[in-house]
């Protein structure tokens, strides 16, 4: 075991080595500048652009940025965003992505092998037909259109859901801040005032301000429908414009886990499930074909002639056996799913890495590519040995060591 | 498998987790206008923006010496008084306005725009050759290129006498500079808050890192400052205390929101959560229209679109070319019906033309006539050149990008070419970087294109086809057409320079290096309560007359 993961983790950076080169030849030969547009650049402004990004030749470019890579794991700057560089793209974006892809991914897992084993347990039943239904939808529906299909109707239509973006974060409510305004304010003695700062959710609106990963950078703050601030300021002689010029001086944010939870879940819920449709078909099919072929087999036979009862056999001695299949379709199933995927991501606009990956190639941004495509090869490497490792946990017959000389 | 899902939910509760640790930082009232730009922001760097949403941002965060009158599109005075322009008009004094105020509160001084239009000959970007009309500016960038150390910048026409002059000599007469004054290459750059990110590399060269362009590092001179920025999410700007007009700033705070997704962005927009979508795409407008909505604004825009026809002897591949005849050309222009185009697949009721400049954006411009739609006279002109009825004429390709709406067009094109003229074109959609780079060169036989004008003046569009102009993708040359715009780069009387571009263009379109098709047609939603948004031509808004009617 430990030879073999010794020898896989050896190989790790030659293979990651041989993808950035692979991947920079693709990218370079492809025809278009990251720095031209719509029109042609002066000759000499282009030959300016490419020296700055060190993108005059292929060996201009490999002679500069691997190095780079290697020595401070910086992939430089990004070719088309020059004011960031592709390390803070993805440091932004990866987080997103793999928190998606997590939960979609355990839908995924959850849902198609539950389905597959019933499936395959009451074959030829009305879960089988729902198994088939599940693939069938999940394999032909392009997640672009279940994507726009679900965000129209649960978002736009019924507004269950938010329309589109990132969960934001901590979610907060507004509290009275305790700070000499606010008292000499309070003190002042005028009810409705004290009200307000008693009870500011009566009289504002408030929205966090924050990244797309959910860091809250502040609060807005707005009267709510109906607060008419000018007869306030005339009925209480206190200056009201000063509660939203202002307002942390006045308020602060009081974090609300439970709030926040609960809004996480509602961002993420329409993405994870678009983004789980395709994996869930091919775990469901998979696991009821070898779940039948697993029922079908002598041992299964024995334990129910020895009185164990059909749950226990399907759960406790089927499963396992059964899931192999599955698992090895997980290892890059997963890859794909925790990088981003482009089509769910735009149109739900969420702010990951699979997107940045098809537009840096549209742009030629030939450092991000190189960025987006480490990170991704790095993954479905990292969750194929994974994914080797689990096959001996799973099944101790195998021996990973074995028929490797 | 039960391990394994709950290890992927604990990891994502870890996330969570991990984003509710982060507290507050800051408050702010709650934006008072929202809008959704065009698609992501690229750069915010006046010398590499050339997107119309950079440029658009831009014109809330920097004011450039002179102005724009969104309404007639005049140049009104900005961080500059007044200029005083020679009799020959090469010599321009631009005149600061002495209250005018970064946002950290330092002065506008005529010392921040010489330092800001030196970088752009020094560190080149998208817009350096409008530099070019500037003397010197030209031969002092490529000076510089070549070796730093050697470069003479007191050879280039910009000089600041004093803190509020600015001097600007022109190498021929240029009648449109303060109109170019407040394009974004133009603005004004505050040396003192890019210091911290200068970069000197072997040779003396000088560049700055992108992190001046980010919040809070970059200072400057407009309505607007830059108080976040994050890719993929949007900009939020406030007000710029320091402004010198700033009383007349309609609100506090603007936030534009990236969203990529066109479906999505209009659903956004539709619910109230953004007060303005700048540029729905024409299918979404097109269906607004048709719902009779009246919060859907269609009006002119700056820009043709056409076909462009190689016209070099040899086509790519060495093939003869049938096109360097021009009565080819002609025939190839006056057989097609171009109202089914804008009916049919545009669907916004975009005027269709015959002519390449949009006259309607030059009140003083007499357009000369192109030619008209004649089947007959086609077909005459085909059979002089020598195919009649399309006989032997050779397989050509047109080019076109897959994206938009260029692929339906293109096919209806063949479609009235074969009917009418009876030669046969194939189709080639290739995808928009590989379009752009076979259409500069020139490895085209026929291409779709299209030009949008970057300041208000005739030459924004006649330039592209001069004989030596970088854009001149059709290779066209002739040499009466750059003799006229010679002569018009030395006419400082307007209207007789006027009339002798539209003389040029009267040989452009009859010599049809281009296939006019329609002038595009800008695009903007918004509802009653939104004021300030003014709808002409050039996309041109200035944020400080904007409001949203929520009284911030």
């Amino acid at each position: 075991m430990l030879r073999f993961l010794t020898f896989r983790l050896l190989q790790f950076p030659l293979i990651l080595a041989i993808i950035y080169l692979a991947t920079f030849l693709l990218a370079w030969v492809a025809p278009g500048s990251p720095f031209e547009k719509e029109r042609k650049l002066p000759a000499q402004t282009k030959a300016y652009l490419e020296e700055k990004f060190h993108a005059t030749s292929a060996t201009a470019f490999l002679a500069y940025y691997p190095a780079k890579v290697l020595t401070t794991g910086d992939f430089g700057p990004s070719l088309n965003y020059p004011e960031f560089t592709v390390n803070d793209i993805l440091r932004k974006s990866l987080p997103v992505s793999v928190t998606l892809g997590l939960v979609a991914v355990a839908i995924a897992l959850v849902g198609g092998v539950l389905i597959g084993t019933l499936a395959a347990v009451k074959r030829d039943g009305p879960l089988d037909w729902l198994s088939l239904s599940v693939a069938l939808i999940g394999v032909s529906v392009p997640s672009f259109v279940a994507a726009a299909m679900l965000l129209t109707a649960f978002s736009f239509n019924l507004k269950w859901f938010p329309l589109g973006g990132w969960p934001s974060g901590a979610e907060q409510s507004l509290a009275s801040a305790d700070t000499p305004e606010r008292s000499t304010a309070y003190a002042s003695g005028k009810p409705q005032l004290q009200d307000a700062l008693d009870h500011p959710d009566k009289y504002f609106e408030f929205t966090p301000t924050r990244d797309r990963i959910g860091t809250v950078t502040g609060f807005e703050i707005s009267e709510r429908d109906g607060v008419k601030i000018d007869e306030l300021i005339a009925a209480t002689g206190f200056d009201w414009n000063q509660l939203f010029d202002h307002p942390n001086t006045y308020f602060r944010l009081r974090t609300e886990w439970w709030l926040s939870a609960w809004k996480y879940f509602q961002s993420i819920c329409m993405p994870a499930i678009a983004l789980s449709l395709l994996p869930m078909a091919y775990i469901t099919r998979l696991t009821r074909v070898s779940m039948i072929d697993v029922l079908a087999s002598d041992y299964v036979r024995t334990a129910r002639a020895k009185g164990l009862s059909r749950p226990a056999v399907v759960f406790r001695h089927c499963l396992r056996n059964a899931l192999l299949p599955v698992l090895s379709f997980l290892g890059p199933a997963a890859a794909t799913t925790l990088t981003g995927s482009f089509v769910v991501e735009k149109v739900f606009n969420i702010p990951g890495m699979g997107d940045y990956f098809v537009r840096s190639v549209l742009n030629r941004d030939q450092t991000l590519i190189l960025g987006t495509v480490m990170i991704y090869s790095f993954f479905l490497l990292s969750l194929n040995l994974f994914v080797d490792v689990m096959y001996s946990v799973i099944d101790p017959r195998i021996q990973l060591t074995q028929g490797k000389a | 498998m039960e391990k394994r899902s709950s290890y992927s939910s604990l990891i994502a509760v870890a996330l969570i987790a991990l984003s509710l640790l982060n507290s507050p930082a800051a408050a702010a009232r709650k934006a008072g206008f929202r809008f959704i730009n065009r698609g992501e922001v690229n750069t915010l760097d006046p010398n590499r923006m050339s997107w119309m949403q950079d440029i658009r941002i831009g014109y809330a965060l920097w004011e450039g010496l002179y102005a724009l009158d969104p309404d007639t599109l005049d140049p009104v005075p900005g961080a500059a008084v007044k200029i005083d322009v020679s009799e020959d008009k090469t010599v321009y004094t631009f005149h600061l306005r002495p209250e005018g105020k970064w946002s950290n509160g330092d002065t506008v001084t005529s010392a921040d725009f010489v330092f800001a239009w030196r970088r752009m000959l020094e560190e080149p970007g998208d817009y350096t050759y409008l530099f070019y009309y500037i003397k010197g500016a030209q031969d002092y960038e490529k000076a510089f290129t070549s070796n730093p150390a050697m470069a003479d910048f007191k050879t280039v026409g910009i000089e600041a006498p004093d803190a509020t002059t600015l001097v600007v000599r022109l190498s021929h007469p240029v009648t449109f500079l303060a109109d170019l004054c407040a394009f974004p290459p133009f603005f004004p750059l505050n040396e003192k808050s890019m210091q911290p990110f200068k970069q000197t590399d072997k040779t003396g060269r000088v560049s700055y890192g992108g992190e001046f362009i980010r919040p809070p590092n970059l200072i400057t001179n407009g309505p607007f400052k830059l108080v976040s920025w994050t890719l993929k999410v949007g900009q939020r700007l406030e007000a710029n205390p320091f402004y010198w007009d700033a009383k007349n700033v309609k609100v506090k705070s603007i936030e534009a929101v990236s969203v990529d997704d066109n479906l999505l962005a209009y659903q956004k927009y539709d619910q109230g959560e953004v007060d303005w979508l700048a540029e729905p795409t024409g299918e979404i407008a097109a269906e607004m229209k048709k719902a009779g909505r009246k919060d859907i604004h269609v009006f002119p825009s700056f820009g043709t679109y056409f076909y462009s026809i190689n016209c070099q002897p040899k086509l790519p591949g060495d093939r003869v070319n049938p096109m360097a005849d021009a009565r080819v050309r002609q025939a190839l222009a006056m057989s097609i019906d171009k109202q089914p185009i804008v009916d049919n697949v545009t669907r916004l009721e975009e005027p269709i033309t015959s002519q390449y400049i949009p006259a309607s954006s030059f009140p003083k411009y007499k357009a000369p006539p192109g030619l008209p739609k004649d089947f007959a006279k086609a077909q005459e002109l085909l059979a002089a050149a020598g195919y009649p009825g399309g006989k032997g004429f050779p397989k050509l390709t047109l080019l076109f990008n897959t994206e938009g709406d260029h692929k339906p067009i293109a096919e209806y094109i063949r479609k009235q070419w074969a009917d009418h003229l009876g030669i046969n074109v194939e189709l080639e959609g290739v995808e928009i970087k590989q379009f752009s780079q076979r259409l500069h060169n020139k490895d085209y036989d026929i291409a779709r294109a299209s030009w949008y004008g970057d300041y208000n003046d005739v030459s924004t569009f006649t330039d592209k086809f001069k004989s030596d102009s970088l854009n001149n993708d059709a290779g066209w040359i002739n040499p009466k057409y750059d003799e006229l715009l010679k002569q018009a780069d030395v006419e400082t009387d307007v209207q007789k320079r006027l009339d002798i571009l539209a003389e040029a263009e009267a040989i452009l379109l009859k010599e049809a290096p281009l296939i006019p098709l329609y002038h595009y047609v800008n695009k903007y939603a918004f509802r009653d309560n939104v004021q300030g948004i003014p709808l002409n031509p050039r996309n041109m808004v200035v944020f400080k007359k904007i409001t949203a009617g929520r009284g911030n």
